[in-house]
């Protein structure tokens, strides 16, 4: 950088202040969201700008009892929680079969994974929503806990195998002479070896989950998860401002939380994923 | 990349001399490994794919299962004006992918080239990006609806206001808009990852060759950057067709009329709403065509890349 021309330093300088406002919107709507919250009805309709100057909790009470986002939320967690447990064990297994073991078809079994990737809910809704009828998986926690796994399973399953690929056998066949049978490798060897990729899969897919609202609209139509709750909150209390934008902080808080935490691991995840596919 | 370390692990077993029974135990155990994997894959996607093609064939309803009437429900599409504007509509989103793929470009060549505050804007600018379609939709509908907070900034400036989201001109066009909005840190970091292989030493001799800013830009950075526009433009566009449902559910429910409806909101709205889940089936395989013809171009960019 240090044969840049004055002129470059002076367009990168200008071109600093677009990219800041940018960067100022990208955080506005969450800051709009928490201000309105802290205002009450009669706040929020003498100054819909302002900083809340008495902040109040009570529309965060509001929305999480009489609004049911406590039920709501507890639906998203369970969802959410299960559905990452599951994505992980699944594709931990997975990945230690495709890199490490030996097995005819081993490289067809793994493109007819990835191959998945091109079917999205919406090219199977219909028959998706019938095999969910069939098995009797509608409205319960394990239909979507199974439905997430199914639709997030091929990323993660690529990225164990990539992971586990990079791993030397001779951690395996260590195990192996000392009389380890493959079950103990993996539960012993593989999974905690594993645990920098299956951290940031962890993250990834409870940000999915989460935020997911097609799957969990078909599939939990009585218990409503967070994000479903939220839509239809809109269109109840589109006239109390400040409830409704309550609402939307608690269904976002854990995912500021995540960003706040796991910030470097979530770019790196996604770069990962962007450039490999 | 990983095909080859597979192929390479594959080799590193098969140069081992090992009793067959073993061998076999191992595929057994691999199979047992592989099978969860397989099944949910099997059972909620692969599965459907060819039952969701059946069904696009019958004249079935929620409850009775219906004729065979083979092309039916596709030439029943030609003539609905829903299906019309919803591929109208996909058109649209289409056309509006150089948009989504230049803006995110630009932003990671200025970061990359060293923009003062770019640590601050790198972590920022992905923040909407994790935040579900449903939190930003939600947020834009207080700040878009008429009486809402961009009317009443407005009118402060002596202008009158827009119902954005409420008529057909603004309507997809401002979806549209949130929607690059909320997703263009993603591809700021898929240019940065593609920018730190491109050579400094390249970008260095053309500033001693005396190249101006933008003469480097266009002749050095975006021709070394093509495989990742190449990349990007599939992804944002299987992306755009495949992922907007939440943000249209919340913020336009595909209207007003049918000005958001979007392919992938015709087939939702068709099984529930329509009660025609045989036609929402044949949609469906228009889309899983269209997405089909992109993830093979995917695939043979990426393909390409690999052999230079």
């Amino acid at each position: 950088m240090s044969g840049a021309g004055k002129r470059q330093r002076l367009t990168l300088r200008i071109a600093a202040i677009p990219m800041g406002l940018l960067a100022l919107s990208c955080l506005y709507p969450i800051f709009f969201a928490v201000n309105n919250a802290l205002k009450t009805r009669h706040d929020y309709m003498l100054d819909r700008f302002g900083l809340a100057m008495q902040p109040t909790l009570d529309n965060f009470v509001q929305a999480w009892t009489r609004a049911h986002l406590d039920e709501y939320f507890l639906n998203s967690v369970i969802a959410t929680l299960g559905a990452v447990i599951l994505l992980m064990v699944v594709s931990s297994m997975a990945g230690f079969a495709l890199a490490s073991l030996r097995f005819p078809y081993r490289r067809f079994l793994f493109a007819v994974i990835l191959s998945s990737l091109m079917i999205p809910v919406q090219v199977v809704l219909v028959p998706f929503m019938r095999t969910m009828l069939a098995l009797n998986l509608v409205n319960t926690h394990i239909g979507l806990i199974l439905s997430y796994t199914a639709f997030f399973l091929p990323f993660s399953v690529y990225m164990m195998t990539a992971f586990y690929s990079g791993l030397p056998r001779e951690l395996i066949e260590a195990a192996r002479i000392d009389g380890a049978s493959l079950l103990q490798v993996w539960w012993h060897v593989m999974l905690p070896l594993g645990t920098p990729a299956l951290v940031t899969l962890a993250i990834l897919n409870t940000l999915s989950c989460w935020n997911d609202i097609l799957i969990s609209l078909l599939v939990m139509q009585k218990h409503r998860t967070l994000m479903v709750g939220i839509s239809a909150l809109k269109g109840q209390y589109s006239d109390q401002i400040p409830l409704f934008t309550a609402g939307i902080v608690i269904a976002a808080a854990p995912i500021v939380v995540l960003y706040i935490l796991f910030q470097r691991r979530i770019v790196s995840g996604i770069a990962v994923g962007a450039v490999k596919g | 990349m990983t095909a080859n370390s597979l192929h390479q692990t594959g080799q590193a077993a098969r140069t081992r001399t090992r009793p067959g029974r073993s061998r076999r135990a191992e595929a057994r155990v691999a199979v047992l490994f592989l099978l969860p994997a397989i099944l949910l894959v099997l059972v909620f996607r692969i599965f459907p794919l060819f039952w969701g093609f059946g069904i696009s064939l019958t004249s079935a309803t929620s409850t009775d299962p219906g004729q065979f009437i083979g092309a039916g429900n596709y030439l029943r599409a030609l003539d609905d004006p829903n299906f019309r504007s919803a591929m109208a509509n996909a058109v649209v989103v289409l056309l509006s992918v150089p948009i989504f793929v230049t803006i995110p470009m630009l932003l990671a060549i200025l970061i990359h080239q060293g923009v003062p505050g770019r640590t601050f804007f790198r972590s920022v600018y992905f923040f909407p990006a994790i935040l579900s379609s449903v939190i930003i939709g939600s947020i834009f509908s207080v700040v878009l609806s008429f009486n809402g907070n961009l009317n009443a900034l407005l009118s402060i400036a002596g202008i009158s206001g827009v119902d954005w989201l409420g008529h057909s001109a603004t309507a997809l066009p401002v979806t549209l808009a949130i929607q690059c909005w909320s997703t263009f840190g993603m591809g700021v970091l898929i240019f940065l990852a593609g920018l730190s292989t491109v050579s400094k030493e390249m970008v260095e001799a053309a500033r001693l060759d005396g190249a101006k800013m933008w003469q480097i830009w266009w002749h050095v950075i975006i021709p070394e950057l093509r495989p990742i526009i190449e990349f990007s433009t599939v992804i944002t566009t299987i992306g755009l067709l495949t992922s907007m449902f939440g943000l249209i559910y919340v913020l336009t429910g595909g209207g007003p009329g049918t000005a958001t409806t979007v392919p992938e909101y015709l087939i939702w709205a068709a099984q529930g709403k329509l009660n025609r889940p045989a036609y929402a089936a044949a949609v469906s395989m228009v889309l899983f065509f269209m997405t089909s013809i992109l993830a093979w171009l995917q695939i043979r960019i990426l393909s390409r890349n690999a052999n230079i």
